[in-house]
Order: C-alpha cells, then sequence, then structure tokens
C-alpha cells in the first residue's frame, strides 16, 4: 500500500470543485483529480477522461458524480464507474481520506469500502 | 399490452445499443436481439476525426459487456418487418421474433442531386470512413459539399493530414440555426484560418477530370479534386417501418415513449419524429438525441414513464477546439455575447420571457453544462450575469448566501 500524500487542506477545495494533483506527485500514469463532492465527501479518480482527453477535475460535479467537461460522459466519483456514453471504461478510482483536517490521497489504492 | 418477454432491436447504434443497455438496466429478464449488418455496436462520432485520422474503431461497449448482458448480436439486414407476429424477416430469409421489435434503422447519407453523383463519396458508416481514409494526406486534393457538421469536420481532419482542402457550401455561413449566427460565424472562420478555401457556391454537375474529378458550380467555375465527399446531410431509413404500415411522415412518427402505430412496434434514433402536444416535430439527427431517444423506447417496451425530455444537446470538434450548443439557438428574442470569439466564448439566446432558450459555446465547459441546466430550470436569468466572463455561471444555478 502506497504512503498517503497530503494534497490540500480540506478548506481548501471548495464543495462541488475539484484539484489536479500531478502524477510526478502520485507516482501514477495520469494525473489524479481530487474532488469535494456535492454530498460533502472526498474522493480521487484519475483525471483523464477514458473517452477523450479531457481533465475531470475540470467537469461538473453533482449528486456524486462528475459530468466530463467536453462530451459528457459521467462518473460515479466513489467507484469511478462510467454512468453513460461515451464512456464505455471505468474510471480509476483511488483512495481518499480527510485527517485532521488535511486532503490525504492514496494513489492506486482501491477506495474504502470498495 | 402486457410485458413483453423477448426484444428484437433492428439497427446497433447509439440508440438501439442505448435501448439494449437501458432494458437491461431497468430490470428487463428477456431476450434480447440486437441486429445490425455491421455486427457490434460502435460509435460514429469519431468517423470524421479521430478515426478518419487513422485512429482505431470506437466501440459502443467492450464485447465482454454483450455477454454480461445477455444481449445478442446478430450481424443482418433486416427486410420485413411484421408487428402482428413481432417477426422480422433477415436478407438471408431467417426469421428472428419477439414480443417487441424496436426500429432504430438511423439513417443513410443524402445523395447530392446532381449528375455525376455517383463519384461522391459519402461520410455515415465505418465503411464510408475506410474508403475516405485513404485518400487524405499530402499532396491530395479534396473537395467537400456541404460545410454543416461532418462536412466541416472532415476538412479540419484532412486539413491536418496535409490534405488540401475546397469547402463547397451554397450558405456563407453554415449552421445558423443550430448555433446562432455569432457562434457559427467564428466556427466558419477557422476553415480559413486552417488553411482550408471555402467557397459560397452551388454544385450543379461532377464529371472526370484527368486522373480526378471536377466539381463544376453554378457561376460557371470549377473545383479540381482527387476525391469530392458530399456531406449534405441524412434521409432516415424508413422503409421497413413503411411496408409495415406504420405511421411515417419523414420519420418514424412516434410518442415520447418511444411507442409507433403499431403497439407492438417501437422506433428510436434519426429515423424517428416525434409528435408531441399534436405537433410533429424536426427529426434530431444528434447523437445525443438518439441516446435518449433508445432510452425512452425501452421505457416503453416496459411499460414505464421515459425519463423527462432532455434539453437538445450536440458538439462538434474541428482544429482542436470544441464547440457546442444546446436548446434552441432561433427561439424569439435577444442574442448575449459572453467574451470574444476563441476559447471560452458563449453566445446565450433569451427567449422573450427572460428565460434561457440556448447557449452555443466554444471550448465552454463547465459554463455549456450551467447553460444546460439553467435552461431547464425555465426560471428568468440575469443578462448581465450571462454576459460577464468573471461570473461562475454554476452561481445562477446554486446561489450562495
Amino acid at each position: 500500500m502506497s504512503e498517503g500524500i497530503r494534497v490540500a487542506a480540506a478548506d481548501d477545495i471548495d464543495e462541488g470543485e475539484a484539484i489536479t494533483v500531478d502524477s510526478t506527485t502520485t507516482g501514477t500514469a495520469d494525473d489524479i483529480a481530487v474532488f469535494h463532492s456535492d454530498d460533502g465527501g472526498f474522493y480521487a479518480l484519475n483525471d483523464t477522461c477514458t473517452h477523450e482527453e479531457a481533465s475531470l477535475a475540470e467537469g461538473w460535479i453533482e449528486d456524486g458524480e462528475v459530468e466530463c467537461p467536453v462530451h459528457s460522459a459521467r462518473f460515479c466519483l466513489k467507484t469511478g464507474e462510467a454512468l453513460c456514453l461515451p464512456a464505455t471504461v471505468n474510471a480509476v478510482a483511488h483512495r481518499v481520506e480527510v485527517v485532521d483536517g488535511d486532503v490525504i490521497l492514496y494513489p492506486g489504492v482501491a477506495p474504502a469500502g470498495s | 399490452m402486457s410485458q413483453p418477454r423477448s426484444a428484437a432491436i433492428i439497427g446497433a447504434g447509439p440508440a438501439g445499443f442505448s435501448a439494449a443497455a437501458e432494458l437491461r438496466r431497468r430490470g428487463f429478464p428477456g431476450r434480447i436481439q440486437l441486429l445490425d449488418p455491421d455486427g457490434l455496436p460502435y460509435d460514429r462520432p469519431p468517423l470524421s476525426k479521430a478515426y478518419l485520422a487513422g485512429g482505431s474503431a470506437t466501440a459502443l461497449a467492450e464485447d465482454s459487456w454483450y455477454q454480461a448482458n445477455a444481449v445478442e448480436v446478430v450481424s443482418g439486414t433486416a427486410v420485413q418487418l411484421h408487428p402482428d407476429s413481432g417477426t422480422v424477416v433477415l436478407a438471408g430469409g431467417e426469421e428472428i421474433q419477439a414480443d417487441a421489435v424496436l426500429l432504430a434503422t438511423g439513417g443513410t447519407a443524402r445523395t447530392l442531386p446532381v449528375p455525376g453523383a455517383e463519384f461522391l463519396h459519402a461520410l455515415r458508416t465505418r465503411a464510408d470512413a475506410d474508403a475516405l481514409r485513404g485518400r487524405l494526406g499530402a499532396g491530395k486534393r479534396l473537395a467537400i459539399i456541404g460545410a454543416g457538421l461532418i462536412g466541416a469536420e472532415v476538412a479540419a481532419t484532412a486539413a491536418a493530414a496535409g490534405t488540401a482542402v475546397v469547402l463547397i457550401d451554397p450558405v456563407p455561413v453554415p449552421l445558423v440555426p443550430a448555433m446562432g449566427p455569432e457562434a457559427a460565424a467564428y466556427l466558419h472562420s477557422l476553415h480559413a484560418r486552417n488553411g482550408v478555401e471555402t467557397l459560397t457556391a452551388l454544385p450543379v454537375d461532377v464529371v472526370p477530370d484527368g486522373a480526378g474529378l471536377a466539381v463544376l458550380l453554378e457561376d460557371g467555375s470549377a473545383v479540381a479534386a482527387d476525391t469530392v465527399l458530399a456531406a449534405v446531410g441524412m434521409v432516415p431509413d424508413t422503409a421497413l417501418a413503411e411496408a409495415a404500415g406504420l405511421e411515417v411522415d419523414d420519420g418514424i412518427v412516434v410518442d415520447s415513449a418511444g411507442r409507433t402505430s403499431h403497439p407492438r412496434a417501437y422506433a428510436a434514433g434519426d429515423a424517428v419524429r416525434l409528435r408531441s402536444g399534436g405537433h410533429l416535430e424536426r427529426r434530431a439527427e444528434h447523437w445525443d438525441a438518439a441516446v435518449r431517444s433508445g432510452q425512452a423506447a425501452a421505457a416503453g417496451i416496459l411499460g414505464q414513464e421515459p425519463p423527462e425530455a432532455a434539453v437538445p444537446w450536440f458538439w462538434t470538434d474541428r482544429y482542436g477546439i470544441h464547440a457546442e450548443a444546446v436548446g434552441s439557438m432561433t427561439r424569439s428574442g435577444s442574442s448575449v455575447e459572453r467574451g470574444l470569439p476563441g476559447p471560452g466564448y458563449m453566445v446565450f439566446r433569451v427567449s422573450e420571457d427572460g428565460t434561457l432558450a440556448g447557449a452555443a459555446g466554444i471550448d465552454a465547459g463547465n459554463s455549456m453544462r450551467a447553460a444546460r441546466r439553467l435552461i431547464a430550470l425555465g426560471k428568468p436569468v440575469d443578462a448581465a450575469a450571462l454576459a460577464d466572463p468573471k461570473v461562475d455561471l454554476r452561481r445562477l444555478l446554486r446561489p450562495r448566501p
């Protein structure tokens, strides 16, 4: 299990917003988007949409889902499941925890409970 | 009619595929057969873009999906439908039978009504794209007749590959009804900026010219090319429905749940026309509409309520930019511009009652998603806020204290 990385203070990411953590920091092939969902939770997915080149961190966050800002594919923030066309491949989800007000990302580790 | 125990879907484009997926999502336990001459469903938008540029085909689902969801893909062409018995006759004489039959037959590329039309390429299927692919590149000349969505996207793909492209359309600025005049003018200006010659002209004849072709124009001039593509729209494939006695009026007439005039037959996708409130709407002919109409028909087949109608949306990708439009850009009212033509530029169509009717955007990302939701909300909008690029449109939807 990889080490957790502090990527932000929880207060620094508004609900409905996301940040991108560079792959040089995460050690993963893709950048990772860390989302503050409108349900209050923090979630992380590979940043690049599985359909075409687009950043999911720039997407529309609503109802625990993110909608790609280009072709409107939607993904479940918790699991990365592709919920509609044009995406046909699930996004990779990573574990995120909030500890003492800090957002800790575990690149390459499956979300808790999955 | 009681719940059907089996469904046959004719046509495996986004409408037919989405209907199959939605039947399963809603828990339909019966047999689903998905019939298409091309076999496994694939996505068409890349045919004028990434696939035409040499990319690989994009399936609508991974191969394992069909087994996991018990959707049987049948390679074949339907030539007859007997709706009373739910029997579909295939070109080879085989028959498939189902309690409910969904026609998702799409359409074919419209042919140009001029002499020499037989020399022209079309772009509708993967085979069409394969035929066009090898004809692009440096030293090759492509003339495209029709500068709408497909013609313009092929122009961009071909130009990026080094092809000398001439784009011919009788309308000076295409897509004005779809995008509004401001965004349409910007999009059209990208052709010249990327080395594509645009001509406002009416082709009247296509003739062999040496090893290539000449497109003769109404003004007496001619355009020489190695390849000529006609991108002049589509014709709905309604023959099966007509022969089966279903109501057809430039499209298979359906209600919001995909029901046709026969209780066992449903229809979805590019081939349908929606009757809504006694009025026949225009055929939608867009990818998102096809997906949603397939989902609506799945609900109809199961005797369930279809999802609420979505605000229409389409996109076009060309020259590295992503343009989208939602709602109606032709509703009576006024236009509001946000920013300057270029990335982030948007144009809103505000109705006379102050609600948002439509929006067009260039690389506008979440602002377009906000606009689609503002249109659905149907509440009056603040035109000054729309026009100010510093105002996050999400705030108009989710006011903060």
